[in-house]
């Protein structure tokens, strides 16, 4: 912790960085994200086991970002989604100082892309045992079954966005959801309108979901958000053979042609 | 509020048969915002359009729905027809009720309340129409030519004569195509090469072109009036500049056993050649897989013998990006290759040959010096089998199409055998012979009646060997199908004419439709045939379909009037439904995150980026910018933007959301 706190104390001092986003204690201990800005700050950052939440997320909001040169506490998925981020040119190499916190307790710095392409290539980043399961289970559903299951979910929703702040790759100004000229999804959180958001979100994260999981650890209603992305993971994979946020040039699946594409979804 | 004419046409018969038009014109004449609504019989007319222009006029309207046929067919008329009236043509839309409605449904209330529908939903998306101006695009006054065969030479001379600049790409290392690999041409036995060499002067020498041989396009981008061809110049390994074309360098190369390509593997050329001594560029290429010091890493003697020290070992292709206004497609045909007749025993006998093959035996300038002496042994054929339909007209075989130059050539063959073995006994077998053209059913008579030919009509099944012969089996269908047997010393198959190895690439290439044979496809085949679906690129010769000479010629010249003409604008005139990125005041410029999927999905590279930058010149947003000049308005980057901030001229979201909302709210 302390070889933590001292690394955050050096990196602002020489003016590295000028904002840390890492973990610390909130009230009644919950661990919650920091900007550390000056010393005090950073004798707060706190990292231990419990400490999962993408914080990838807070890279491109406005709020933090005018703060100048971030640097960012990153865990597999948090590496993930900066390696899709500068695929769609969201952030550029070298930006954004990484050090990541290694499963065996140690910090790593990351100082360029290529590196964190490198470890991602060695590292596992696939979906959890009792997700895939789950995915399983709802890909033996009939399709009426899932269709129930998923409008008895959404049925739930309260609209309040949530999803959206917390996902990495949630980071347009204004969202589909938001423009109203005209207004092709409903605002209101009613049946209807609650499925077309749900949806239009789950088409705008196909082949782009870096599997964190964000989305279904922020609803506060407990909608298991994430299997609505994640199912769509290895379809893309399969057809086109990209997996998001391993490269940081990578092209995006649903937007380049290759002649060599497979075609067997065409009827 | 809207002031919007309805006019409902009955197309004669075509769309009042099912549809009660006059309803269609009252029920819509009540919709909020239309002012004025009629039905008239032919609304394409001449009185039709003029009835549009003046209640224009009249009822001051601002905005036109004619419900008619599909817009393909008349959207333009009547946009023209708006614009005379004075109002902008884009605010006139067509609501399809023929193609749509009257003709695939029958005479009911329910056709004529669809009708009533499609016309209400064009209604409200025209009361969104914005007026638009149309987009001029400056034209490119240079032509590229693909292939420098006859059709290529024939359409880059007359693009070239009328005043315009030609780029030609030619494959191989010399233009002429197959038409230099031929002896005599029918129907008036004039040496190929005689007429065709000092075309190919001239397209050397003349001013406005610019040659490329060994070369193959490899990108081409834009549209019409302004492409952009990257063009691959393949190492000739040779200063082009420094050579003057002495030879001495092929005569010493130790590599003298490489099978002639341009004597169809009857002859024998060097690592490093001219293909054939009239070749234009008259310089020679080191065909680097079988020179022995690229093989091997020695040898060299071509750069010793050099007397102007032109041989460059380390020469690396070159890539060549150019701007051109217009494309012709002039990379011809090919024939079939020898594995494709297993029965026929090609390329297992070496007696038999191709009709390309016995044109180089015949040429002059062959292997043989223009003799008839068969490949195995070298004698001179007493008796020859020509077998006509050799895989062409064969649905068996997967070429159904007739190869059209097979019956002519054959009869020319015939008829040269005979000039020159007087003793020889030539034999045909055909299907039909097909001679229609000026003086060719005259040549196939006068090669039958004074020189003898024995004509047979009917297949042949099988060609094998029996003591130094090569026993042709077939039937005579004439004779009531008799089996009919000839000792042959020489078989001659007349092999279909296919599309060139590559074509269905380069089609890819350069984004022009083709045919289930590869063959490049015309826009119509009758009334458009040398222009293809893609604007400013157009077709010549036999890379359309198997052509004669005369015909490639024809189509070239066709192809390079097309090209003059549209090179006779200074700019082209483009309709304005393209794509566009929003803007919004400061500090968010635009709703556009730059992302740029746009721009990797965009088939036009019409996708630009566009850097905002504070006072100081710190970039502070990238953006998508779309060039108007290139966009095609196809929406697929619309479609792709998750932030909705790319939308397109004419059909908007808010347009179409509308036009939904029109039909759910009914």
């Amino acid at each position: 912790m302390s070889e933590l706190i001292k690394k955050v104390k050096a990196l602002l001092n020489d003016k590295t960085i000028n904002v840390f986003v890492g973990y610390e204690k909130g009230s009644a201990d919950r661990i919650r994200a920091c900007f550390a800005r000056n010393e005090a700050q950073a004798n707060k950052v706190f990292f231990d086991a419990s400490c999962t939440q993408n914080l990838a997320g807070y890279l491109l909001k406005h709020e933090v970002k005018h703060f100048g040169k971030l640097g960012i506490l990153a865990n597999v998925a948090a590496l993930r989604s900066i390696m899709q981020l500068a695929s769609e040119f969201q952030i550029k190499d070298g930006e954004v100082y990484v050090l990541f916190a290694n499963p065996d307790g140690t910090f790593v710095e990351f100082n360029d892309f290529h590196s964190i392409e490198a470890y991602l290539q060695t590292t596992d980043t696939g979906i959890k045992a009792e997700e895939q399961e789950r995915i399983a289970s709802l890909e033996a559903m009939s399709n009426n079954e899932r269709w129930l299951f998923w409008n008895k979910e959404f049925e739930k929703c309260i609209k309040c966005y949530a999803c959206r702040a917390a996902c990495p790759m949630c980071y347009c100004h204004r969202c589909t959801t938001d423009v109203n000229q005209p207004q092709w999804i409903p605002v209101a959180s009613h049946e209807r309108g609650n499925l077309d958001y749900h949806l239009m979100r789950a088409m705008h994260l196909a082949g782009r979901c870096v599997n964190c999981g964000e989305c279904a650890t922020a609803c506060p209603m407990d909608i298991p958000l994430n299997l609505l992305t994640y199912q769509l993971i290895s379809p893309i994979k399969e057809t086109f053979g990209a997996t998001a946020g391993m490269k940081a040039d990578a092209t995006y699946a649903l937007s380049t042609y290759k002649p060599d594409d497979k075609e067997n979804f065409i009827i | 509020m809207s002031r919007i004419g309805v006019f409902v046409c009955h197309c004669g018969e075509n769309i009042s048969a099912t549809v009660n038009c006059e309803k269609v014109a009252k029920i819509t004449g009540e919709l909020k915002g239309v002012e004025f609504s009629t039905d008239y019989k032919y609304m394409c007319s001449d009185p039709g359009q003029t009835l549009l222009k003046e209640a224009i006029k009249e009822h001051k309207l601002d905005g036109v729905v004619v419900a008619a046929c599909s817009p393909r067919m008349h959207e333009p008329t009547f946009r023209k027809a708006c614009a005379e009236a004075g109002l902008n043509p884009f605010l006139c839309e067509m609501s399809n009720i023929r193609e749509h409605c009257s003709w695939v449904h029958p005479k009911d209330d329910l056709t004529t309340e669809k009708a009533q529908d499609l016309v209400r939903v064009m209604v409200e998306k025209v009361k969104k129409n914005k007026a638009l101006n149309s987009i001029k695009v400056p034209v490119t006054k240079t032509a590229l030519v693909i292939g420098g065969g006859i059709a290529g030479i024939q359409a880059a001379l007359d693009i070239a004569n009328c005043g315009h600049k030609v780029i030609m790409v030619e494959k191989q290392p010399s233009i002429g195509g197959h038409m230099s690999q031929l002896s005599e041409t029918f129907p008036t036995l004039d040496c190929s090469q005689c007429i065709l060499t000092p075309r190919m002067v001239e397209v050397a020498q003349h001013p406005n072109i610019t040659l490329h041989t060994y070369s193959e396009v490899e990108v081409v981008d834009g549209f019409i009036g302004n492409f952009k061809v990257k063009i691959r110049k393949k190492s000739k390994s040779l200063d082009e500049h420094l050579c003057t074309g002495c030879g001495l360098c092929t005569t010493k190369c130790p590599q003298k056993k490489i099978p002639n390509e341009f004597e169809r593997g009857l002859g024998f050329r060097p690592a490093i050649y001219v293909p054939f001594p009239q070749a234009v560029p008259n310089k020679p290429v080191i065909d680097r897989e079988n020179c022995t010091y690229y093989i091997k890493g020695k040898c060299k003697v071509c750069e010793i013998v050099c007397p102007t020290k032109a041989i460059r070992f380390d020469q690396e292709d070159e890539i060549v990006e150019v701007a051109v206004g217009a494309i012709v497609l002039a990379t011809g045909f090919d024939v079939l290759q020898p594995d494709f007749f297993p029965e026929y025993g090609y390329g297992k006998y070496k007696d038999v040959i191709d009709g390309l093959q016995f044109e180089r035996l015949a040429s002059a300038s062959g292997p043989t010096q223009g003799q008839i002496r068969r490949p195995s042994d070298g004698k001179e054929p007493k008796k020859i089998v020509f077998v006509a339909c050799a895989g062409s007209r064969d649905p068996a075989k997967g070429i159904e199409y007739c190869s059209k130059i097979c019956c002519m050539y054959t009869a020319k063959h015939a008829m040269l055998y005979k000039h020159k073995v007087h003793d020889g006994t030539p034999y045909v077998f055909y299907m039909d012979i097909r001679a229609g053209g000026k003086m060719y059913e005259e040549f196939v008579r006068r090669t039958i009646v004074e020189d003898g030919t024995h004509y047979v009509r009917g297949r042949v099944s099988t060609i094998y060997e029996k003591n130094g012969k090569l026993i042709v089996r077939g039937a005579d269908t004439l004779m009531g199908g008799i089996p009919i047997e000839i000792e042959a010393d020489m078989v001659v198959l007349a092999t279909a004419g296919v599309a060139n190895k590559g074509a269905e690439e380069l089609a890819q290439t350069v984004h022009v439709s083709y045919d289930s044979y590869k063959f490049f496809a015309e826009a119509h085949p009758k009334l458009k045939p040398v222009e293809t679906n893609t604007a400013g690129i157009f077709l010549a010769g036999a890379c359309q379909a198997p052509k004669d000479i005369p015909e490639s010629v024809a189509a070239a010249s066709g192809a390079a009037v097309k090209v003059a003409a549209l090179f006779s604008n200074d700019e082209l005139t483009r309709d304005p439904l393209v794509a566009l990125v929003n803007r919004q005041p400061a500090p968010v410029f635009s709703t556009c995150v730059g992302c740029f999927l746009c721009q990797s999905v965009c088939p036009y590279q019409a996708i630009e980026r566009e850097e905002i930058k504070n006072r100081n010149g710190e970039v502070i947003k990238t953006l998508a910018r779309v060039n108007e000049g290139l966009c095609q308005g196809c929406g697929t980057c619309v479609a792709l933007c998750r932030t909705k901030a790319i939308d397109i001229h004419g059909y908007s979201n808010q347009q179409v959301y509308t036009e939904i909302m029109a039909l759910l709210n009914d």
